[in-house]
């Protein structure tokens, strides 16, 4: 074949050009009890052919990112505020069907939970033909579509037979290839996954990572991982942004991040995780609860929990700043915090 | 599969002649006497017992029963005691399809109509609309039944004078009628049965060409060509006017029978829409950026669609009764109607018969509904 | 109502100190008595379920019209013992009570308006000389509302109002009846399903299915066209075929789920016999959804006890299916509106307090099968 099995559909875009901006995005959800401020003012950007991660505990708002980008947060969810440019169009004032359109076409999503995502009634096959129908450009026949599916299985180490499978005739870990592939089926030029491998063994989690890093590497793809477990995104990623409660609180280049980082929280959860290199340390564990977002602490929203909180944390929010080499911390203390992941006890 | 439908056969026919015997014995207990309600009190002792014997009445009760089942085994259900001599199986039989096509009716067209209104409904959740079918729904749910009938015929049948009060037909038209009423019903309910596979086989076939015109021209041609193959078939027929006087009867119970059983499927499916739009699938096809109405009909009713199935199954004996029910109130001459007929006049051949077929009718049923399950939920796959 | 528990807030009394391992920490005692814990915990899972049922407003309307039944129910006894009672009771009595309510109709050669004209031919049974165009004074039966019966009287002249109250004991009765004898049936049948498995639960399951397979309606006609059976007979033959039947497959699912959980093995493992977990672990985590059908239940018997007295084959003095019975008999009904009194009160009785109870069972539905609720 001469042609890509996945085109480069960026139109044009170098390696490193921006391909996705959030500005500000603001993100609530309305409960009875008020606003759940879900996303809150919530920017980076994204480059042609990068994988960016974005790391948090779970509620911290990572995968209502991942919804906003799409608007498929649930139905009592709001974009409140901010933009959301691809390819310098702004994605959140255009209407609904328009952003049909761009679904899956222009951002496609790996879900968290592969085993779910799949109609049980319908083949496999069917479901990734039923978004080539959508929005392939010129109608593929019945043989094309195979042919296109097959090639895809094969990308993603599945055999072409397997599209006339139904999803519960699958393993856990081939239902997670299937849906990657479905992911790039239509050309996309983002693609976000959201926990991609949190529910499989991790045995077939290894593989699955590996492959969708030799797809990014071969395609040039650009991805968005999205994950509550540090090694995958340690693994996986250029760059990291690190989320706390709704916001973002640190970003930068994932080795600046993970070998040395500047915010109390992200230094705090880094401490808290076990690693097998390194010199043997004692574990920090990171106290406290995520704060209720209905109702945010004022201030820093890490402060109840931070060891290292002032007068000035409790009253004025801490704003991203950039502390240089592309790295940037939410924190009035950030210089504080020790550099390097040490033993826990600071206090 | 053929072997699932060949088990499934098996264990109804096992689970029918369980549910015989039992009403056998049920009946042998009750404390009536037949000689004492069907003959003259002044034929004496000794001929009474001539004829006690002359039904096998005289024998034990095991020696009854074996007899009983015996001849059930090769088609006989025993003659009645109010229609003498006739047997239980030619009053059947002349009742059976009247009882067969009103259930049929009823049925498929409660289950369509609840299955499209419930899902409607689930997909815009809230609202005072919302809730004020929903109440509907409920009252119609658990409406006083043959109260509900009673009014309905005032209305429409009164009140309105749209359709005939009562029977299924009527008797002064047929007086010199060149055909049984069986007949005709039998032309109806052939003619119907064709006329509905016509139009699901339309409908199957419209979905497989690749594109929307070409699938529109199968769906639309296809249905205009098995509804003109039928009125072609019914047009010159010698039956037509008689035909369509059983009709005109059978609207006003179809619909009721039919929007009673209705409101419980549109119920059903609506929770089962509410449990399904909450499935990560329907998050994946949103984010496929299918339409909502595909969404909604492809993904979340199709699925929909398992529980609601099971439900129909639990709903059958809920629609037969409701059907007997009809019978009654509208003196449809049926099997609902026999069946309270022989109660009342004691006549326990035709009860047990009646209530039979009743009965097979339930476990028929049930065995077609396993089997479209299989088609319906590729997970099941009976080997 | 809620199937987990959360730990109760303990009255901690002061440290035990001195005793054994208390080196580091204080052995912290519960002085409160078991009894009360356990009281405020149902108090406090009463105070959360009721919560989430008081949300459901379709819940409460169902709530409140059985209110309303109930008190036609509890003021039937009081009214027949004070404003229909002494004389009046002779009028007021539900079953065998009569009042010729006068009225004047004219007399007319063919009667176009039955409530207020009568055929020369009737009138002259009890008016010899009356003539066309008269107006003479006729007892009328049934009776439209007055003063005197609020809804009217039926055909023989009775009261519909205590006919109507005097019912809703009947149904609430029944109801009660037939719903008792479902619980008690499916959850222990369930549950013993459930907890035996191997043959007992699949017999026990066979039969379930055979039951639910019969079409109820027509074998309770036959029943009670062969045999005599009383009200009460009537809730528990309801009562075994409905919780053998459906209930019980239901209950056996959700006992089954109940038995493998860890707190049944720990009360195995600590020594509990087979009895012990079934009554005091599995059958207790088993009610909430046994109440839900309980209300389902409620709904069937009532509809089911007006389908059988309005054929006349229910052994019961009164009952709102006897008086569409009653109505249909005379032949009143294809007259509509002109006799609304006889024809909507009853109808709408058993409609209104069956649905009640099924509202109160979907509202109950959603506080135990948290699936269903809205967030």
């Amino acid at each position: 074949m001469t042609t890509p099995l996945v085109e480069d559909s960026t139109g044009g875009l170098k390696t490193g050009d921006t391909l996705l901006e959030v500005d500000n995005l603001i993100m609530r959800y309305k409960t009875k009890q008020g606003y759940v401020s879900a996303v809150e003012d919530v920017s980076f950007v994204l480059h042609k052919g990068e994988a960016l991660g974005l790391v948090g505990e779970s509620g911290c708002g990572k995968t209502s990112v991942a919804l906003s980008l799409l608007r498929l947060q649930a139905d009592n969810g709001e974009i409140l505020g901010g933009e959301i440019r691809l390819g310098g169009k702004d994605l959140v004032p255009i209407s609904e069907d328009e952003m049909r359109r761009h679904r899956w076409n222009d951002v496609s999503m790996v879900f968290q939970g592969a085993m779910n995502s799949w109609n049980p009634v319908y083949r496999v096959g069917d479901q990734i033909k039923e978004a080539l129908d959508l929005h392939w450009p010129e109608r593929l026949n019945r043989a094309e579509t195979r042919q296109r599916i097959g090639d895809l299985f094969a990308l993603v180490g599945l055999d072409s037979d397997a599209q006339d499978r139904y999803p519960h005739e699958f393993s856990g870990g081939m239902r997670q290839r299937a849906v990657i592939a479905m992911a790039l089926s239509c050309n996309p030029q983002v693609i976000i996954a959201d926990e991609p491998t949190t529910a499989l063994d991790v045995i077939v989690q290894d593989q699955i990572l590996k492959e969708l890093k030799k797809i990014q590497a071969d395609l040039n793809m650009s991805i968005i991982y999205i994950s509550h477990d540090i090694a995958v995104i340690a693994e996986v990623t250029d760059r990291t942004g690190v989320m706390y409660a709704g916001k973002m609180v640190e970003f930068g280049d994932t080795g600046d991040i993970f070998s040395a980082p500047r915010h109390p929280y992200a230094w705090l959860l880094l401490s808290s995780t076990p690693s097998i290199v390194g010199p043997r340390r004692k574990l920090a564990p990171l106290e406290g609860e995520p704060p209720n977002l209905l109702d945010p602490p004022s201030g820093c929203r890490f402060n109840p929990r931070c060891p290292f909180a002032t007068d000035q944390c409790r009253v004025e929010e801490p704003p991203l700043r950039d502390i240089g080499d592309d790295h940037q911390v939410a924190c009035w203390n950030y210089e504080q915090v020790p550099v390097g992941i040490t033993s826990g006890s600071v206090v | 599969m053929l072997k699932f439908i060949g088990v499934r056969l098996i264990q109804m026919s096992l689970l029918f002649l369980v549910f015989l015997s039992l009403l056998f014995f049920l009946l042998q207990a009750q404390p009536g006497d037949f000689s004492t309600q069907f003959l003259d009190p002044r034929i004496p002792p000794e001929n009474r017992d001539l004829i006690a014997a002359r039904f096998g009445l005289d024998a034990p009760l095991w020696k009854q029963y074996l007899t009983y089942m015996g001849n059930v085994l090769q088609g006989d259900f025993g003659v009645s005691f109010q229609r003498y001599p006739r047997t239980v199986v030619s009053v059947i039989t002349e009742r059976l399809p009247r009882t067969f096509f009103l259930f049929t009716f009823a049925t498929l067209l409660s289950y369509y109509l609840g299955f499209v209104l419930g899902k409607v409904l689930a997909w815009r959740r809230g609202g005072s609309q919302e809730m004020s079918i929903t109440l509907g729904g409920v009252l119609l749910y658990t409406v006083f039944y043959p109260w509900f009938a009673l009014v309905m015929i005032w209305f429409f049948a009164a009140y309105l004078d749209l359709v005939p009060v009562n029977q299924f037909l009527t008797p002064l038209r047929w007086r010199d009628a060149p055909f049984s009423a069986n007949s005709v019903f039998t032309s109806i309910i052939w003619s119907t049965l064709l006329l509905s596979i016509g139009l699901g086989l339309a409908l199957w076939a419209s979905r497989k060409p690749d594109n929307e015109t070409q699938r529109r021209l199968v769906k639309w041609g296809g249905v205009g060509l098995t509804v003109a193959v039928f009125l072609a078939f019914w047009m010159p027929h010698e039956q037509r006017t008689y035909a369509t006087d059983i009709a005109h009867h059978a609207l006003l119970p179809i619909f009721t029978l039919a929007l009673v059983a209705f409101a419980g499927v549109m119920l059903i499916t609506r929770g089962s829409m509410l449990e399904t739009l909450k499935e990560d699938y329907i998050l994946t096809a949103r984010a496929k950026g299918l339409a909502p109405k595909t969404i909604r009909d492809r993904h979340a009713a199709r699925n929909a669609l398992l529980p609601v199935t099971t439900s129909f199954v639990l709903g059958l004996a809920f629609i037969i009764g409701g059907g007997l029910i009809t019978e009654t109130v509208f003196s449809w001459p049926g099997m609902g109607e026999l069946l309270l007929a022989s109660v009342l006049t004691q006549d326990i051949p035709v009860a047990i018969g009646a209530l039979a077929m009743v009965g097979a009718l339930a476990l028929i049923a049930h065995i077609i509904v396993d089997v479209m399950y299989v088609f319906l939920d590729p997970r099941i796959r009976y080997q | 109502m809620a199937l987990e528990q959360k730990p109760p807030d303990l009255e901690i009394g002061p440290p035990i100190t001195g005793l054994e391992g208390s080196d580091d920490e204080p052995i912290i005692a519960i002085t409160e008595p078991l009894w009360r814990i356990r009281l405020r915990l149902l108090w406090r899972s009463f105070k959360k379920n009721w919560g989430l049922f008081a949300e459901n407003r379709i819940g409460l309307v169902g709530l409140f019209v059985i209110a309303i039944f109930a008190v036609m129910a509890i003021a039937h006894p009081i009214l027949m013992a004070t404003a229909w009672g002494g004389d009046n009771r002779e009028i007021y009595d539900p079953v065998i009570g009569y009042d010729a309510v006068v009225k004047e109709f004219t007399v007319v050669e063919e009667v176009t308006d039955p409530l207020s004209e009568i055929e020369l031919i009737d009138a002259r049974f009890t008016n010899i000389n009356a003539q066309v165009g008269d107006v003479i004074e006729q007892p009328q039966q049934p009776a439209s509302p007055s003063s005197r019966h609020l809804l009217g009287t039926d055909p023989l002249g009775r009261d519909v109002l205590s006919q109507l109250m005097f019912s809703t004991r009947a149904a609430f009765f029944l109801g009660m009846v037939a719903a008792l004898v479902t619980v008690f049936i499916a959850t222990t049948v369930g549950s013993i399903a459930a907890f035996f498995r191997g043959f007992v639960d699949a017999f026990l399951m066979r039969v379930a299915d055979l039951i639910l397979l019969m079409p109820l309606i027509p074998i309770l006609i036959v029943i009670g066209g062969f045999w005599t059976i009383e009200l009460w007979q009537l809730g528990v033959i309801i009562g075994i075929l409905n919780g053998f039947g459906g209930v019980a497959i239901v209950l056996r699912s959700q006992a089954l789920a109940v038995s493998v959980k860890p707190f049944v093995d720990a009360a195995r493992v600590a020594g509990g016999s087979r009895w012990h977990l079934i009554f005091r672990h599995v059958i207790p985590n088993v009610l909430p959804l046994s109440f839900l059908y309980m209300m389902f239940g409620v709904t069937e018997a009532i509809s089911l006890e007006a389908i059988l007295s309005f054929f006349g084959l229910l052994n019961v003095e009164m009952s709102w299916g006897l008086m569409i019975s009653i109505a249909q008999a005379e032949g009143y009904l294809l007259r509509g509106l002109d006799v609304w009194w006889l024809l909507f009160p009853a109808g709408l009785a058993v409609t209104f307090l069956a649905a009640a109870f099924f509202l109160v069972g979907r509202a109950m539905d959603e506080v135990v099968n948290p699936r269903l609720r809205k967030r």
